[in-house]
């Protein structure tokens, strides 16, 4: 398993060749969310890191609508010669990569993409040219693992770094800002909410859009043994945020984890860290309680809903079902809160209130009452 | 199928809202199943439910897509299968789909045409070509686009096109918030959305003042694009989706109804310098929305476009009820949703039409009891009015 990192300047680029790493990913203005260079200083910094033995990455992490996206892919060509890969997350970015470049592909594949068919289906997409795929960190280890040994590519994972929550290419807090910045300058703030249990969200502004970030950090940096005997391919160290100088702690750690240095690098770290959904994924336990689901069950035997009960007097049912209602019909009837009632049809009458022995579907239905039935309960006849 | 006009895909939470938005007009409706959408929330359709939703649709002439629009784990792709056989079996008309494995599941068990969901975020040229080479029919592009960019994408990408037109807006690009999911647990990809975008945040900005910005940063208002319809015709976009399966029927009914009648009066004209359309506003105007805005879809979305204000429950109208059966011998019977008085002046929304106003001045239960003030969840009658049917819809004016 390799550390990967992103450099802003020829500092971080010495640290980097410095604690030994392979790589280096390079944020332009224009094309990466982050990124703060433009071409000349892009261009000096790649070639500096090429001159120092590293491999240079060139993100494009911006999600582009049609007339920027026409206006910038052109820009892309003349300073792609400079880099050894293109890392791409918009499905139009790996498109245009594939048929415009020679370029090996990264693609960031963080935004869903929690299955086994859809990641190899990128790879498959470009025939040969994914270098490596960008694993969501809303993936469990186990699924990490079963990537990391299927798919025939390495894979990468955010090892630390900010977790971004919210990203919309509209402006934010500048309508906030009193006048006080100017024109794409990036502006930064910190939010919570009364309605939210969490306090001291980081939300960024920049000539992108607005984002915002979690509370906590994302950290594996205790789990990267781990990681590495899962076959992870690349330990993503993003410090963007924080204390670049930290990557030495970081490389250290991953290669050499004492509970004790870990403490430490906690201590300075500047935001608190969690390790997110790594150990299990549990996000979807919660909805079968977003619904009744005693009102979801209208399968089989089903006849109707419960429109009116007037107590003591009768109960009035929609009859929804393509068979329809007859006299003497045993029925099943179960109250929103769950609990069911039967009853035997002995009145039947429509709308105009005549006795007949059949209601067509589509109509309503006036039977007796029976005690304890409420409206929206549901109807279904019991064989 | 290329359209020369666009249709109107109107959104159906439930089989009655399905019926509701076909019978006022709209050329095709999307729903969900009880798994693989993005409304966990909603009723959704039982597979009987589906299978008569489409019958329903078809035999008046409208078709019938199903949401499959969740982010799916291994373990939710393992059940499509049995799903997606069935939808081939039942005839739906397409799937609405965001994540590729779902794409190659499909593609791999059947015919059924497949579009691209608004969630991911198709935003150029080159995105819908691959979608294409991947199988996909159309996109459903990101609602951050222009309509002519959408036509770009139509013309030079060779796939058809669906364009938001009206209805609540992600703020984030769809697809690429996760809010939900890292703060309250619920995976918002796959249908557990807590909308915290909408609520009251406090901002330190690091300004001058202590006090801290209190602000509903992250809410969009609601886009509302009819003055915008020539263009989306001039562009040649293949569907105007309206937002909203989780929306009464009082809004399924009546945006089907105005942006059906709206295009076909252009339709009829050529233009869409009619008096009518200041009609149309207003009776958007009537059912419960926020602050409406263009959003992007003539320039970028702007300050202008930031609904800061809390969520508001107040409105200028509100829905009666439905039409439950309709007669001359019978009356009208309706099944109440808010109560109103004796007296009161109602507004029967026809399928085609001008409304129909008439004063609730003999209203009975239906043992033909008279009732002077109608209650919730029961049925009432009124005197027979020509051109009413059931499944109409019923509002009136909230008294101040």
């Amino acid at each position: 398993m390799k550390l990967t990192t992103f450099a802003q300047n020829l500092n971080d680029l010495n640290l980097i060749k410095d604690q030994g790493l392979g790589e280096v990913i390079l944020g332009h203005q224009n094309f990466s969310r982050f990124g703060k260079l433009d071409n000349d200083s892009l261009l000096s910094l790649a070639k500096r890191a090429k001159e120092m033995d590293l491999k240079v990455i060139f993100e494009w992490d911006i999600l582009m609508t049609e007339n920027t996206f026409m206006k910038l892919a052109a820009d892309i060509l003349p300073l792609l010669n400079s880099f050894d890969s293109l890392r791409v997350q918009d499905p139009g970015a790996l498109e245009w990569g594939f048929k415009n470049t020679n370029k090996p592909l990264q693609f960031i594949a963080e935004n869903g993409n929690h299955n086994l068919p859809g990641l190899q289906g990128w790879i498959d997409h470009v025939q040969g040219r994914m270098e490596r795929i960008v694993l969501s960190i809303e993936l469990p280890k186990n699924k990490i693992e079963e990537y990391c040994q299927r798919l025939n590519v390495p894979c990468e994972l955010l090892g630390i770094g900010r977790i971004l929550l919210f990203y919309t290419p509209r402006q934010l807090l500048s309508p906030l800002a009193e006048d006080k910045f100017s024109f794409n300058q990036e502006i930064s703030a910190v939010g919570e909410s009364e309605e939210s249990p969490h306090k001291g969200f980081p939300i960024v502004e920049n000539r992108h859009g607005t984002f915002m970030f979690h509370i906590k950090d994302f950290c594996l940096v205790d789990y990267a043994q781990e990681l590495k005997g899962l076959g992870l391919g690349y330990f993503r160290v993003d410090l963007r945020f924080s204390e670049f100088s930290q990557l030495k702690e970081v490389k250290d750690l991953s290669e050499n984890f004492t509970e004790t240095s870990f403490e430490a690098f906690k201590e300075k770290y500047p935001q608190d860290l969690m390790r997110g959904f790594y150990l299990v994924n549990k996000t979807d336990v919660l909805f079968p309680k977003l619904k009744n689901h005693r009102l979801q069950n209208r399968e089989g035997d089903y006849v109707g809903e419960v429109l009116e009960a007037e107590k003591g007097s009768h109960l009035a049912i929609f009859v929804s079902n393509t068979k329809g209602l007859r006299k003497s019909d045993k029925l099943k009837i179960v109250h929103p809160k769950g609990e069911v009632f039967e009853l035997l049809i002995y009145s039947l009458r429509n709308l105009n209130l005549e006795e007949v022995d059949y209601i067509e579907p589509q109509k309503t239905a006036v039977i007796q009452y029976l005690g304890g039935v409420w409206v929206k309960s549901h109807v279904f006849y019991r064989n | 199928m290329s359209h020369i006009f666009p249709e109107v895909l109107a959104p159906a939470g439930s089989l009655d809202k399905l019926k509701v938005a076909v019978l006022y007009g709209a050329n095709a409706v999307y729903v969900g199943g009880q798994k693989f959408g993005l409304r966990t929330a909603a009723d959704n359709f039982t597979l009987d439910e589906l299978r008569e939703g489409v019958n329903f649709a078809h035999e008046r002439g409208a078709q019938v897509y199903v949401v499959l629009n969740s982010f799916l784990h291994d373990k939710d792709l393992a059940e499509l299968p049995n799903f997606v056989h069935f939808l081939s079996e039942i005839k739906v008309d397409a799937v609405i789909v965001s994540d590729l494995g779902v794409v190659k599941t499909v593609s791999s068990l059947s015919n059924i045409a497949i579009h691209i969901s608004t969630q991911a975020s198709t935003l150029n040229v080159e995105a819908a070509k691959l979608w294409k080479s991947m199988g996909a029919t159309r996109v459903v592009v990101g609602r951050e686009l222009s309509v002519k960019e959408a036509g770009k994408i139509k013309r030079e990408a060779g796939i058809e096109v669906e364009m938001f037109i009206h209805g609540s807006m992600c703020m984030a690009y769809s697809g690429h918030c996760v809010i939900s999911n890292f703060t309250q647990g619920r995976d918002s990809n796959r249908g557990g959305c807590a909308h915290s975008c909408r609520f009251e945040y406090s901002l330190d900005m690091g300004l001058d003042t202590e006090e801290k910005k209190k602000a509903f940063f992250m809410s969009s208002k609601d886009l509302e694009g009819l003055r915008i319809l020539p263009e989306f015709i001039n562009e040649g976009i293949d569907s105007l989706k309206i937002e909203g399966r989780m929306k009464s029927h009082l809004y399924a009914g009546t945006m089907s109804k105005i942006y059906t009648e709206a295009l076909a009066y252009y339709r009829e004209h050529g233009n869409f310098l009619s008096e009518d359309l200041l009609y149309w506003e207003t009776e958007l105007k009537k059912v419960s929305h926020r602050a409406y805005s263009n959003a992007s879809l003539v320039e970028p979305a702007g300050a202008d476009s930031i609904f800061n204000e809390r969520e508001n429950a107040e409105k200028e109208w509100q829905m009666v009820g439905t039409v439950v059966e309709a007669s001359p011998s019978l009356g009208i019977v309706i099944e109440v949703r808010n109560a109103f008085n004796q007296g009161d002046e109602l507004e029967i929304i026809p399928f085609k039409g001008p409304v129909i106003s008439l004063l609730a001045n003999e209203i009975t239960d239906i043992m033909m009891k008279a009732v002077t003030r109608t209650r919730p969840s029961t049925l009432i009658k009124l005197p027979y009015v020509d051109g009413v049917e059931s499944l109409q819809l019923v509002r009136q004016k909230v008294k101040a």
